[in-house]
């Protein structure tokens, strides 16, 4: 197992350097000199040059990249031109509403989805399940803003339950969360009572029947962990999709957070931010992927064999 | 003194369909009861009503009685039901692949029969594991028992459902095909396991196969089914020198003896009827060579025709019955 993690861990690094690559690129992909956003209008060139100096901008894409790579390394973003402060920091300021956000959304997808399919799978073709499947189906259809907005009216405005907008209190995390998550949660919900009712007509399960195990044990210890892995695989896909529908939906419920930080500096064409906040993102996501991975491995042994061979 | 289990004009309906009907056999403790027929004559179901696993499968029980001892089965309460499987009757299934819980560690498979039918404590349970496993000639029992399904071969997989059956202490095993998936030797092992099990501990076995040649080789008596009816039952030995029923006939002819030329072997003509268009009557007359008018309106009952001998045919039957 520790050898498994090595090796994934390792597999990464082709994949976070592609990555810094396109985040480095990324601010002589976009149309424009970067140098045009980073002076007044009408500077003479002397002016020009001297910001270009200070920034780097004068040297070869190669150099700059590894230099750029060497103050990575030190921790070292570079620095906001708006705000003229460190963009690690700006990062850490905010960091830690986004991990919530995307936290709660995971958790929320996870357990209610999970609970929601076993449920289904135990009552397979009666009302119950026709019941949630149907709101399942509608959950991974609806699109999350629509219900996010929704979501506002009904329990932020006319309800009053939680906060409408903002990250002051932490009840004000359960509307973005389940926004984020719905979709998730659906899937999930779906793929558990497909995996359970299909693992339930396995041989082993007749098995386990006939040697007298209660129908409760059946469920909880054989096949809700074979459900597992499935959802487990999907969850890991989704991180991709949560950490993306994080950023807007930080925007729409106007939290603090990576996706606001983001939205932000892109709307002052704030490059190193941008950068920054980019990179953040997509290591969330192979973060995400990795312990999604490793926790699948850990749980179905065939898993590991044959990753090994 | 009552058999250890008896069954009697056991029916079973899916629905509107009915694969089971009139069926009815018994075993002796320390007896091997061959229960015999084509693919989709209801040999697998039967094993499943008995164990009291029908409504998994979406079937009920229609009508007859199974007595296990002195206990009914038909419409025992699902508790007591649960105690007697795996701890009085227990199942083996056809494909060792798949019977095993892929994500759990053999031993634990093992282990829970005694855990949960005899009381023992992980520890105890897990010293009869080792036992059993080792009775089953698995070499290495205690590094096997840490291992996962997907580790061993299918005969090793195959010995250890049958440590996994045993684990319990059961009195009856039912043992649906064991040795189809396997190839010829290690079927003859774990074959030769059952018999000395059975003969060692005076347990009843009943042995659902499709093979004569196992049938003659392994079992006391033998029951034929045909299109969910038992068309033939009685000794082996009397079965094998003198079947009465057409159907058994054709059945014992089909075997492979030395010194038979090819072209001898001859197959039944026809296919097995689904079970949503069964024949009226005789369920075996449209193959049957000596099928008489009569066969295709009247069910013939299963008649005694010697010690221990039953016939289910009307060129056996003492007289035609009245039409119902
Ligand atoms: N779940 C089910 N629903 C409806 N009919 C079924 C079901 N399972 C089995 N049957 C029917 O019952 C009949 C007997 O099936 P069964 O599995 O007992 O045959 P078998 O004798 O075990 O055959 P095989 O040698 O192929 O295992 C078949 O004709 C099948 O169509
Ligand atoms: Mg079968």
């Amino acid at each position: 197992m520790t050898k498994y993690a090595i090796r994934r861990v390792l597999a990464l690094l082709p994949v976070f350097l592609v990555v810094t690559g396109i985040v480095f690129l990324l601010i002589h992909l976009v149309p424009g000199d970067p140098i045009d956003n980073l002076v007044r209008a009408g500077s003479d060139p002397e002016q020009r040059a001297a910001i270009a100096r200070a920034y780097g901008l004068d040297r070869s894409l190669v150099e700059q990249y590894l230099t750029w790579m060497g103050h990575l390394a030190q921790g070292d973003l570079g620095t906001a031109i708006v705000q003229r402060r460190p963009v690690a920091d700006l990062i850490a300021e905010n960091i830690g509403y986004s991990l919530a956000l995307g936290g709660s959304a995971l958790a929320f997808s996870a357990i209610v989805g999970v609970l929601a399919g076993v449920v289904a799978a135990s009552f397979q073709d009666r009302p119950l399940d026709r019941m949630l499947m149907g709101a399942a189906l509608i959950g991974s259809t609806v699109p999350s803003f629509w219900l996010g907005l929704l979501m506002i009216l009904l329990f932020a405005v006319e309800l009053g339950w939680v906060p409408v907008s903002g990250a002051r209190h932490w009840t004000s995390v359960i509307l973005p969360a389940a926004t984020v998550g719905l979709a998730g949660m659906a899937l999930v919900a779906r793929v558990t009572r497909i995996a359970m009712v299909q693992t339930a007509r396995a041989d082993f399960v007749t098995l386990l029947h006939a040697n007298g195990v209660s129908r409760f044990a059946i469920q909880s210890r054989h096949l809700l962990r074979h459900a597992l892995v499935p959802v487990l695989t999907l969850l890991s896909l989704r991180i991709g999709l949560i950490v993306g529908g994080s950023v807007t939906v930080e925007y729409v419920f106007a939290r603090p957070g990576l996706g606001s930080l983001l939205i932000r500096a892109i709307n002052q064409r704030d490059y190193p931010v941008i950068q920054g906040c980019l990179l953040m993102l997509a290591v969330a996501v192979m973060l995400g992927t990795l312990i999604g991975d490793l926790l699948q491995a850990a749980m179905d042994p065939r898993q590991r064999e044959e990753q090994r061979s | 003194m009552s058999p250890l289990l008896g069954v009697r004009d056991l029916a079973v309906t899916f629905g509107a369909q009915r694969p089971l009907d009139d069926v009815g056999f018994r075993v002796e403790r320390g007896e091997i009861l061959g229960l015999v027929g084509e693919s989709g004559s209801g040999k697998s179901i039967t094993a499943m009503t008995v164990m009291g696993l029908l409504p998994l499968v979406g079937g009920r029980v229609a009508a007859g009685s199974i007595r296990f001892e002195d206990t009914e089965l038909v419409g025992l309460e699902e508790p007591a039901y649960r105690r007697l499987r795996g701890g009085r009757i227990a199942l083996i299934t056809q494909n060792p692949m798949t019977s095993l819980d892929p994500m759990v560690r053999i031993g634990r498979q093992v282990d829970r029969g005694a855990r949960l039918h005899l009381g023992l404590d992980a520890a105890t349970a897990r010293a009869r594991t080792l036992e059993l496993m080792e009775r089953m000639r698995i070499p290495d029992a205690a590094r096997v028992c840490e291992l996962h399904p997907h580790q061993l071969s299918g005969g090793m997989k195959q010995r250890i459902v049958i440590a996994m059956a045993l684990s319990g202490a059961p009195d009856l095993l039912i043992a649906d095909e064991p040795t189809t998936a396997l190839d010829v030797i290690v079927q003859a092992q774990i074959v030769q396991l059952l018999v000395e099990l059975v003969r060692e501990q005076r347990l009843g076995l009943v042995l659902i196969t499709h093979d004569m040649g196992l049938v003659a080789q392994a079992c006391d008596r033998v029951a034929v089914m045909y299109c969910g009816r038992i068309v033939e039952s009685g000794p082996v030995d009397t079965m094998f020198a003198a079947p009465r029923h057409p159907y058994t006939r054709a059945l014992t002819a089909c075997i492979p003896r030395p010194g038979l030329r090819h072209g001898d072997l001859v197959g039944i003509p026809g296919a097995v009827p689904s079970v949503a268009e069964m024949p009226t009557g005789c369920r075996f007359h449209p193959r049957c060579a000596d099928a008489m008018p009569t066969c295709r309106q009247h069910a013939p009952r299963s008649v005694a025709i010697g010690a221990d001998h039953a016939v289910a045919c009307r060129l056996v039957e003492p007289a035609p019955e009245a039409a119902p």
